[in-house]
């Protein structure tokens, strides 16, 4: 048993995709027409080619209203590691990306949160020790 | 661009309000000044956190709604009223646009898949990881080989 798909529910696929390359910079893997969705994934540039993020179509008003309640409680519902967490900030804040929580110490990491415009709140986090 | 806590909360409620779709339902100059914020910096600020502008978001909204109701069964007439459309043909166009069929179309397709399947329409509100059962032997190879 291995973790090699994980994935994040966005309210529109096609504008998640957009943000999810365009603006972070991830690539598409899959985009493979599925009835009325699509079975989207990415992967990150940096690695690994074999671990996989799906954008689900959160059409399930279940699902929704979930997304909905962790988002304005503020709560992120993916993190992703970053090697320079002040750069990334600033990259993205150029590319209009909105943040909830600037570069923060945090104990043994430093943290970010930002808006991915699908519904979510995303964590940057940058383990101590880390190259800057 | 860094959004505090207090405007964070703002864009939540305004998004909230503009859920109410039933009339009357507030403008989107009534939603600006509800949260205080100027309409200008509410509509540029929405956009940035939640990719739509606020005009967008309810539209959505309202589409998501109709859907809900004509998969159950609800004439159109009745949906346009309940999603706060006074006008029949410009609930139906606008509908036709977005989705791609007309309402009364989407209801037929929607309520034959749901007899075929005999439970809730499931393609309509898949579970996300559940539309890997729909893939093609095809594009489940690609995912071996990839």
């Amino acid at each position: 048993m291995r973790i090699k798909l994980t994935s994040i529910m966005v309210d529109d696929q096609s504008k998640a995709l957009r943000f999810y390359t365009d603006v972070l910079g991830f690539k598409k893997k899959h985009d493979v027409p599925v009835g009325e969705f699509r079975w989207i994934t990415v992967i990150s540039p940096d690695g690994p080619e074999d671990l996989e993020l799906a954008l689900e179509p959160n059409a399930n008003p279940a699902g929704r209203t979930f997304q909905e309640a962790m988002f304005s409680q503020g709560i992120p519902i993916a993190a992703f590691e970053v090697t320079d967490i002040a750069r990334e900030f600033s990259q993205l804040s150029a590319r209009g990306v909105v943040f909830t929580r600037q570069p923060t110490q945090a104990g043994p990491v430093t943290l970010a949160v930002f808006s991915d415009t699908c519904g979510n709140l995303i964590q940057l986090y940058q383990p101590a020790g880390q190259a800057v | 661009m860094l959004l505090r806590h207090e405007g964070f909360r703002s864009l939540c409620l305004a998004r909230d309000l503009l859920r109410h779709v039933r009339e009357p339902s507030p403008s989107v100059a009534d939603v600006a000044r509800q949260v205080g914020i100027s309409p200008f910096h509410f509509i540029r600020q929405f956009e940035a956190v939640f990719g739509v502008t606020p005009h967008q978001f309810r539209i959505q909204v309202r589409l998501d709604a109709a859907k809900r109701l004509l998969a159950n069964g609800h004439s159109v007439t009745d949906v346009c009223m309940e999603v706060g459309c006074s006008s029949l043909g410009t609930f139906s166009a606008l509908f036709t646009r977005r989705v791609g069929e007309s309402p009364s179309a989407y209801q037929r397709r929607v309520v034959e898949l749901s007899r075929l399947g005999g439970s809730a329409p499931n393609g309509l509100a898949p579970g996300c990881l559940s539309l890997m059962n729909s893939l093609t032997v095809g594009s489940n190879r690609s995912f071996r080989e990839a």
